[in-house]
């Protein structure tokens, strides 16, 4: 008895203190660019870890403004919540068919689907560049998100269709009886009864698109459609790295983010917990 | 209230070789309370499912109220359904799930309410309205699936094992609400269950099936009696009746291990094999004694046999012996006073009134009927 309480003691201890260095690995650097946020950059050029000696809050001020952030954020905002919508909705009606309804080439179909994940993006950013060129779409918000919609749509049709198709069946048939429609149960029980899947692919998707660099480096160019990512990229100029604004810019960027996850964080993890315990 | 009439009704899976469902006809009549029964795979389930319109009808016709109900979808079939899992929504509260049906029917908030109510009262859930599926009890998940059910006030209703998944005692008594249930609705009822003390208590008629056929509808206690053949024989009654091989003699009498008896009295003489043919003798535990009653005895035939086993249950007996001259051990349903061991040599008293005769090849009852 005494060695198994010793023995949890020991394992408990060993297992607190992976977590509090994994938890210094990954909070470190953000607490270190948090610091630099208030600082200039030849106070960092000083000395790169000290502590802020003034806090510089008007550097936020300044990248909103002076920087142009405020458009950039505006523009993340357009593209990605619109993106990200139109991902749940379309990738959660793709995933309720795959996952309800039996028909030929089913699997096909959801296997063609995940396929498309396994290219990395290089392989289809020229095609997509020649394609939104030859609809005007290139350089606008709108052919940005149709891309964010069909980079992410693969993995979020992916892993809706897993959680919805260990929805019971007799929920759908319950609500046959009850008088539903399929239109009708797709919202009044496949999205309710999903929503921990469906905060998980809305929390991947806005982190994912959020911080997405490649396909917006490439497809967008004019200034005024910039999102945060390439905003970020402005202060790294050839001769000058502005670090102080650099860090001013992340943190905006980063905002966002946290609020969504902290608002979504307790379904995302009811649905990567989901089907442990039953 | 309704008549739902199945007729050569028929179910092929894509894909798949064998009928699940093969040419089945039977009608449930207004307010009856009809149970399908069978082994697991039977075919039961599937049946009630094409009622439901949850699966379409291969081949067949099925009406309701002489309405041909094949290609209308399950929502406008004014069915109500229980499930096994009890399939209550899992985020909706009790008092949603119920009304979920009623919002559909665009039925007016205040009358949803009172029957949400009356009905809640009726099955004592009035204090559980409010709380969500994984916050009640099962036999309170079971108690508002039924509610959903009896809110919408439907022509029909269909069960599918609703109690399989109540432990033993809660299995008693909800199946005792249901039968008052079905007494106070007086509605028509459809009940499938693998069950056979679920089918014999609460059907008015049973209708047995077997690898998608039906084999046999009536009333319980007939099946009991009057087994079609020797599926049921076996599937109906705990232990199930006793079926040995035995052969015909001139007389004509029948031929059991070493005793011979009179033909029973309930065979249908033109269907018997002739002499030296084989059949199937079949008779129930309860009807073998070990002295009996004297009302019978005169209908009786001695059968000697070798005690293998006992089984003292409380309120009776049961002997397990192998009759004379056979390798089968079959059982009896004796007093419980009974003081046979195993090793002992004793003869049973058969009452001939109730024995039966099967066919030896096909198992169909060479009883009159």
């Amino acid at each position: 008895m005494r060695d198994t309480l010793s023995t949890r003691f020991l394992g408990r201890t060993v297992l607190l203190a992976i977590l509090a260095l994994y938890t210094c690995y990954s909070a470190g650097p953000f607490l270190w660019i948090a610091s630099m946020s208030l600082r200039t950059t030849s106070e960092i050029s000083a000395n790169a870890y000290a502590l802020p000696e003034t806090l510089h809050w008007e550097k936020y001020i300044e990248a909103w403004t002076g920087s142009n952030y405020g458009t950039y954020f505006w523009n993340s905002t357009i593209v990605v919540v619109s993106a990200v919508l139109a991902l749940t909705i379309i990738g959660a009606m793709a995933a309720h068919c795959l996952a309800r309804y039996r028909f030929p080439g089913n699997r096909v179909v959801l296997f063609v689907i995940f396929s498309t994940l396994i290219f990395p993006p290089q392989i289809t950013i020229i095609s997509l560049f020649q394609s939104l060129v030859e609809y005007r779409l290139y350089d606008t918000l709108l052919g940005l998100t149709l891309v964010y919609i069909a980079i992410q749509l693969p993995l979020t049709v992916y892993i809706l269709e897993g959680f919805f198709a260990r929805i019971p069946q007799d929920l759908y048939d319950a609500a046959k009886v009850d008088g539903y429609s399929h239109w009708e149960i797709f919202w009044k029980i496949t999205m309710p009864v999903g929503m921990p899947a469906i905060a998980t692919t809305v929390i991947l998707n806005f982190i994912n698109l959020w911080n997405e660099f490649l396909y917006a480096v490439v497809l967008i160019t004019d200034e005024s459609n910039r999102t945060l990512p390439l905003g970020v990229q402005k202060f790294m100029g050839d001769q000058l790295e502005d670090i102080g604004m650099i860090s001013t810019g992340l943190m905006i960027a980063i905002v966002p983010v946290i609020v969504v996850y902290a608002f979504f964080s307790e379904k995302l993890i009811q649905g990567m917990t989901a089907g442990a315990v039953k | 209230m309704a008549v739902v009439t199945l007729e050569r009704i028929s179910k092929r899976y894509p894909g798949g070789d064998e009928l699940a469902v093969d040419d089945v006809t039977f009608t449930v009549d207004d307010g009856e309370f009809m149970v399908l029964l069978g082994p697991s795979g039977c075919g039961k389930s599937t049946t009630l499912r094409m009622v439901a319109g949850l699966e379409a009808v291969s081949s067949g016709t099925l009406a309701i109220d002489g309405v041909v109900m094949n290609s209308v979808p399950a929502r406008d079939r004014d069915i109500a359904m229980v499930f096994q899992s009890y399939a209550l929504y899992p985020h909706m509260t009790a008092r949603d799930n119920m009304a979920f049906g009623l919002k559909r029917r665009r039925m007016p908030a205040a009358e949803r309410e009172r029957r949400v109510a009356e009905v809640a009262e009726m099955l004592d859930l009035t204090p559980y309205l409010g709380r969500k599926p994984h916050a009640l009890s099962g036999g309170q998940r079971q108690r508002v699936a039924l509610g959903r059910a009896i809110v919408r006030d439907p022509k029909v209703f269909l069960f599918d094992e609703p109690l399989s998944n109540l432990d033993a005692a809660l299995r008693v008594s909800t199946r005792n609400e249901l039968i008052k249930l079905h007494q106070r609705l007086g509605a028509t009822m459809i009940y499938v269950t693998h069950d056979q003390v679920e089918a014999m208590t609460m059907g008015t008629r049973i209708c047995i099936m077997n690898r998608g056929r039906l084999v046999q509808v009536g009333p319980p206690l007939g099946v009991y009696r009057d087994p079609a053949d020797t599926f049921v024989a076996r599937f109906l009654g705990n232990p199930p009746m006793n079926l040995m091989e035995a052969a015909m003699l001139d007389g004509p009498t029948v031929r059991v291990g070493e005793a011979t008896m009179p033909l029973p009295s309930r065979v249908d003489p033109s269907r018997l094999p002739r002499t030296g043919g084989r059949v199937t003798f079949g008779i129930r535990p309860e009807d073998l004694y070990e002295q009996p009653p004297a009302d019978i005895a005169e209908r009786t035939a001695p059968l000697p046999v070798r005690v293998t086993g006992i089984e003292p249950l409380g309120a009776e007996t049961l002997l397990l012996v192998v009759p004379d001259n056979t390798e089968q051990e079959i059982i009896a349903r004796v007093d419980r006073n009974s003081t046979a061991r195993p090793g002992d040599r004793v003869v049973l008293g058969l009452d001939t009134a109730s024995a039966h005769l099967f066919d030896a090849d096909s198992g169909v009852t060479l009883d009159r009927h």
